[in-house]
């Protein structure tokens, strides 16, 4: 049996001893001060808490901290200054896909996902890779052309 | 916290607690977190203790048996599944439209067969086709048909020393295969209506025929009488058919919320459906 859960976020190693059911969000947030997961319905609906945990996109406030043991988590917080983190970042700002905000840190980790795994999507993959993650602001066009600006602009950085 | 939450590290402890504790197996969380969630800051707290399995190795891969079954453990996601070659094409599409990516990432068949919401979108075409759930105690191993676990809406058969280990689907090839999943849009939607129908038709016979539908009444539905209606026939009987089949479906669809829509949308598809039947140039799966 656990009786505690170790993790990395970003790189570094997290222990906890809490309750398992601890929601992860809470601890990135709470705990961890990782405020660039944002918290909007809170049932795995909207994708503003979005980041990746061994390699795929998921959403951390319907993740249990139990569940994350032995996992190795990314937030927007441990890409925005990587080369792969600092090209979607560029892109949405020079494409125009900000308003509000608020959805946009989880955007950049389905873009991030989606080109880590196909580095030359079409709007239809991009669209479907976005498909969970709700803005009520832009409409979404400008975010779809701006994550295949970043797909353009990165090339080999995502071979 | 009320209660104590667990994280055993083997099939074996986590059994143990089922025993011990009827501790509520926890897959990938997508409806416990949701279902008992109290809010920001606040972990999800169940009356009964909560033992998270979603690392057990045991509970993880999808393979071909030597005894004509694929065999799906109950932490495979819809991500895995929809991914699977060995995996039968219905299971694959309604696997590949639950959720969003993310919930496809988390969510586990086990965990959609167990919550048994009539909605769930995997139930219905495993149940299609005749898939079978196997169970595990401490002492004891049973298999039984997933149509006779699932007992109706959020009712299973699942006795409280027990988790669900696996689903085995008999591999069966079909001559024609039809999928439709209904939601209010394409991604992130509670299915409306799901569809599900198979058929094998050599030299002019129906050899098999069955179809199941979702969220049209408090468990997924199989016509028996409508499916023999149409077994052993000849297509150039289908016309005939058609009028007693469709009513025998009606009157399977639970006169719920919407009977009317259910039931012309139904009949619209599996009329769609025997049309491509009855024409010798279409086969394989039908749009």
């Amino acid at each position: 049996m656990r009786d505690k859960v170790v993790f990395h976020v970003n790189g570094k190693r997290v222990e906890f001893e809490g309750n398992p059911m601890t929601r992860l969000i809470d601890i990135l947030r709470d705990d961890l001060g990782l405020t660039g997961v944002k918290e909007g319905c809170g049932e795995g609906e909207c994708g503003a808490c979005s980041i990746i945990k061994d390699g795929k996109l998921v959403t951390s406030c319907i993740i249990p901290v139990g569940a994350a043991d032995g996992s190795e988590i990314l937030t927007i917080e441990g890409i925005k200054d990587t080369p792969k983190g600092i090209c979607i970042t560029e892109a949405f700002r020079d494409g125009g896909a900000v308003q509000c905000g608020f959805c946009i840190p989880g955007m950049v980790m389905a873009a991030y996902a989606l080109l880590e795994e196909n580095h030359h999507p079409t709007e239809e993959d991009i669209r479907m890779a976005i498909s969970g993650n709700i803005c009520r602001c832009t409409g979404y066009d400008l975010i779809v052309s701006s994550v295949q600006l970043a797909a353009e602009r990165g090339g080999e950085l995502w071979q | 916290m009320a209660v104590r939450n667990y994280i055993p590290e083997t099939l074996e402890e986590a059994l143990t607690l089922r025993m011990n504790e009827h501790a509520v197996p926890l897959a990938g969380g997508s409806d416990i977190m949701v279902q008992h969630r109290k809010g920001m800051g606040i972990a999800p707290d169940l009356d009964k203790p909560v033992m998270i399995i979603s690392n057990l190795q045991e509970l993880k891969g999808i393979s071909r048996r030597d005894d004509g079954y694929i065999e799906i453990r109950a932490l495979e996601t819809p991500a895995s599944i929809a991914a699977s070659e060995l995996v039968p094409w219905h299971v694959r599409q309604a696997a590949s439209r639950m959720g969003a990516i993310a919930l496809r990432n988390v969510a586990t068949i086990g965990g959609n067969i167990g919550n048994a919401s009539p909605k769930g979108d995997l139930p219905q075409p495993l149940i299609l086709l005749d898939a079978e759930v196997v169970l595990v105690s401490l002492t004891s191993e049973r298999r039984m048909l997933l149509d006779q676990f699932i007992l109706g809406s959020k009712k299973t058969a699942l006795a409280d020393d027990e988790i669900i280990k696996s689903v085995l689907i008999p591999e069966k090839e079909f001559t024609h295969l039809f999928y439709r999943k209904i939601g209010t849009r394409r991604a992130n939607a509670i299915s409306k209506l799901s569809l599900s129908a198979a058929a094998v038709v050599r030299d002019g016979i129906i050899e098999d025929f069955r179809a199941s539908s979702g969220a049209a009444g408090p468990k997924v539905i199989r016509s028996r009488e409508a499916e023999s209606l149409l077994t052993k026939r000849q297509i150039s009987e289908i016309p005939e058919i058609a009028d007693d089949f469709i009513a025998a479906w009606d009157r399977a669809i639970s006169p719920h919320a919407m009977p009317v829509y259910r039931r012309n949308t139904t009949s619209r598809m599996l009329l769609h459906f025997l049309e491509a039947l009855q024409d010798e140039e279409r086969s394989g799966i039908i749009e």
